[in-house]
């Protein structure tokens, strides 16, 4: 093409912007490819979508096999598509192309969506055909499924934030070996101390990821919440304030920093402590072999006293399925809820085990016997609470609220502004649920 | 798209009963129907449903989407979000474009003259330009890593204090064109080179002939002769600036805070993380009549200014 002339020049333009506008087209959300096989003789075959990624990923995997292996009847076919976030993401676009899988798994803040939508669908009678045994799970992590009644999802992988630090730094800075147990004590005492003793940043929190799941303790902590259950949005109040500028302030005071991946900086031993997941324990202490001792501890008091959230995933069994794959989703998941399942899954995970009988099993107690780490969860997991409306049930609630705190954390803004802001655009993001919720009959 | 033109043969003998014209007509048909109906099915429908959809909520869930008339505009409007995403997409173009075109000349310039090396210069040049925005991205993040990355290393070891540059409210943009410009100028470099390849030699001795030295030579040949290259380049490079997001999805995912997010990213995560495809749809059509506008202005105004053979 001779671009020295205009003609040559306008076409090669055009023939480019062509090319881009195809290449947009080709967005990576329609993929799919969960073209559910027809039911024949033979195996019925399941397609379940699953989020979890490296060390999480193989446990994961390990679980289908078994349960592929332990009967004849039901094949699943596991597929891992991103993070919940994309898995979500994917699969809104694999319900319009009518290519949904049969099951998939959805965090906290995702199920709910689905549900208003009848897009997942209720367990009861499976359970029942399956047999299975609703008192034995544990009660908090069961209920947070169920509306109207009915149940929506089984938890699998439900976690709670957890605060971690570095043993060996503690050990350094002349600290007793366990986690502070307010955040005073953190900040008059620990903080400094830390700081003499040892380079790197005393407290690190991420900003952006899951951090309005973090702070949904800490805001808890100081008596405040993001809203009350029926949506009216209570961050912008002065609790809600308070916690805010607690954030502000400990980045002003220079005993905490705001990163991208507070793991990250724990796991190269540039943070001491962070608060995060039970779900990361295994990788943290995987990446902290040889390195560092790590310890653990409930999270701290603020000056309402203690707040955690639960939090994590469960998995639902997508609408329309013929009657036989329904009823061969429970038994996949009866499998992979079991005592037996969950207290190998939590122990190679970190995940709470979603059953009583695992946590009671001997084989759950003589492991945290010698691994007190994982202890600390589990002992946590009675104190903890259900989410805020606001998180949990309003759409895309969760990355306003941690807009809000990136603003507070990053940019240094006012609390009381960012926090009003974030409940005016909160509130009117509900407006749909609210109608929806009506519609339903909730 | 250039319309095609078939020119009509002089004298037509005349072997069937249809027209000469309606020949000439056929033909131009099955010449532009395939283009025709590619660019209907997947530019200009979707374009207009786009067009649709930004007066209407939709979570891209519910079966059919809820007209809201122009809320979605005034909401996008009036709010501050808004008019952040405007600024970063136009210093995020100006910077990448700008910054990209002048090195890029420079380079060109320096490797049009006879040097050892110079093949394997231009090889080494253009490379990045055939990689994935996304494989780059996350090399650069590998180098610009706090503390073990070699960027923050090098930094460090020069007295600077150690900076997060991704998550960096100041830097996060600069970070990101950066390696938007290392990624583009080597193909800017090649265009340019093969635009001062065609250059007639005679122009350049015909000014020396007439006295001109190397500045003049450069002002009033080279500059002229590479205007329609550079016209190209401006344009192309303008429009692709706007659509860029690999980079930033990979950096920075838009932050921290708004810092990086520019309007293809604000469409993005409205629908792929908000899934509110309505809203999207109104950052979609704005950027669209942005893009329209710049490329209007671009040809009717700048284009007066190139000098054509």
């Amino acid at each position: 093409m001779n671009l020295r002339t205009r003609r040559g020049a306008l076409s090669a333009a055009g023939l480019l912007g062509t090319g881009l506008a195809l290449a947009a087209c080709g967005g990576d959300a329609a993929s799919g490819g969960a073209a559910a096989p027809a039911a024949s003789s033979g195996p019925v075959k399941l397609v379940y979508w699953g989020a979890f990624a490296a060390n999480l990923g193989k446990v994961q995997e390990d679980v289908v096999k078994q349960f592929n292996d332990s009967q004849k009847a039901v094949t699943v076919e596991h597929q891992f598509q991103g993070s919940y976030e994309e898995l979500a993401n994917k699969l809104t676009a694999a319900l319009q192309a009518k290519q949904a899988p049969d099951m998939a798994v959805l965090s906290d803040v995702w199920w709910y969506k689905f549900y208003l939508n009848k897009a997942i669908q209720p367990m009861d009678d499976l359970m029942k055909a399956e047999k299975v045994d609703t008192k034995d799970y544990v009660d908090s992590l069961f209920n947070e499924y169920v509306q109207g009644g009915k149940s929506y999802a089984l938890p699998f992988a439900r976690s709670t934030p957890l605060f971690y630090y570095n043993k060996d730094a503690y050990k350094k800075a002349g600290l007793p070996d366990r986690a502070p147990k307010t955040w005073d004590e953190f900040v008059k005492d620990f903080a400094p101390k830390l700081k003499g003793a040892i380079d790197p940043k005393q407290f690190v929190f991420a900003n952006g990821g899951y951090s309005a799941w973090i702070f949904q303790g800490v805001i808890w902590q100081f008596g405040g919440a993001y809203s009350d259950k029926d949506f009216k949005m209570t961050i912008g109040e002065p609790k809600g304030v308070q916690a805010g500028e607690f954030y502000r302030d400990s980045i002003k005071a220079g005993w905490a920093q705001s990163v991208k991946s507070d793991t990250d900086e724990f796991k190269q031993m540039n943070a001491v402590n962070i608060i995060n997941s039970t779900g990361s324990l295994v990788g943290i202490l995987d990446a902290a072999k040889g390195k560092f001792e790590v310890g653990t501890g409930f999270l701290p008091e603020g000056p309402a006293g203690f707040g955690c959230p639960t939090g994590g995933a469960g998995v639902a069994i997508l609408s329309g399925l013929a009657k036989e794959k329904q009823q061969a989703a429970m038994q996949y998941l009866a499998f992979a809820t079991s005592p037996k399942v969950q207290a190998v899954w939590s122990q190679q995970t970190g995940y709470m085990p979603v059953r009583k009988a695992a946590i009671e099993s001997k084989e759950m107690q003589d492991f945290i016997k010698t691994n007190p780490n994982f202890k600390t969860a589990l002992d946590q997991l009675p104190k903890t609470k259900f989410q805020d409306s606001a998180r949990v049930f309003v759409p895309n609630g969760d990355q306003i609220l941690a807009k809000g705190l990136e603003r507070i954390l990053v940019n240094q803004e006012a609390p009381s502004t960012v926090f009003k802001e974030v409940a005016d655009t909160l509130t009117k993001e509900a407006e749909p649920v609210i109608k929806a919720r009506k519609a339903l009959g909730a | 798209m250039q319309a095609v033109r078939v020119p009509r043969p002089a004298t037509v003998p005349s072997r069937s009963a249809t027209p000469a014209w309606s020949r000439d007509l056929l033909v131009f048909l099955a010449f532009i129907t395939p283009n025709v109906v590619s660019l209907c099915v997947f530019s200009y429908w979707p374009m207009l449903r786009n067009l649709w959809l930004s007066f209407t909520y939709w979570d891209m869930i519910a079966p059919e989407p809820l007209w809201i008339g122009l809320d979605n505009w005034i909401e996008v409007l009036t709010s501050a979000t808004f008019w952040t995403v405007l600024r970063n997409t136009l210093v995020f173009t100006v910077g990448s474009v700008v910054i990209t075109i002048m090195i890029a000349l420079g380079l060109s310039l320096l490797l049009n003259q006879k040097r050892r090396g110079r093949n394997l210069v231009r090889a080494a040049m253009f490379a990045p330009a055939i990689l994935p925005g996304s494989a780059i991205a996350l090399v650069w993040t590998f180098l610009l890593a706090p503390y073990y990355g070699l960027i923050s290393q090098g930094a460090t070891a020069l007295g600077m204090p150690m900076t997060r540059w991704q998550n960096d409210p100041f830097w996060a943009m600069p970070t990101v064109i950066l390696v938007v410009i290392w990624k583009s100028t080597g193909y800017d470099a090649v265009i340019f080179l093969a635009g001062l390849q065609g250059i007639p030699r005679e122009l350049y001795e015909a000014a020396r002939v007439d006295g001109a030295n190397a500045w003049q030579r450069f002002v009033n040949v080279t500059v002229p002769g590479l205007s329609p290259v550079a016209f190209f380049l401006t344009v192309t490079s303008i429009l692709s600036s706007f659509q860029a997001f690999d980079v930033i999805r990979v950096m920075t995912g838009g932050g921290p805070v708004y810092a990086t997010t520019t309007l293809i990213y604000q469409v993005y995560s409205e629908a792929f993380v908000g899934f509110n495809a309505g809203r999207a749809a109104t950052y979609a059509t704005i950027l669209f009549g942005l893009m329209l506008a710049i490329t209007v202005v671009q040809i009717r105004m700048v284009e007066k200014r190139v000098t054509y053979e």
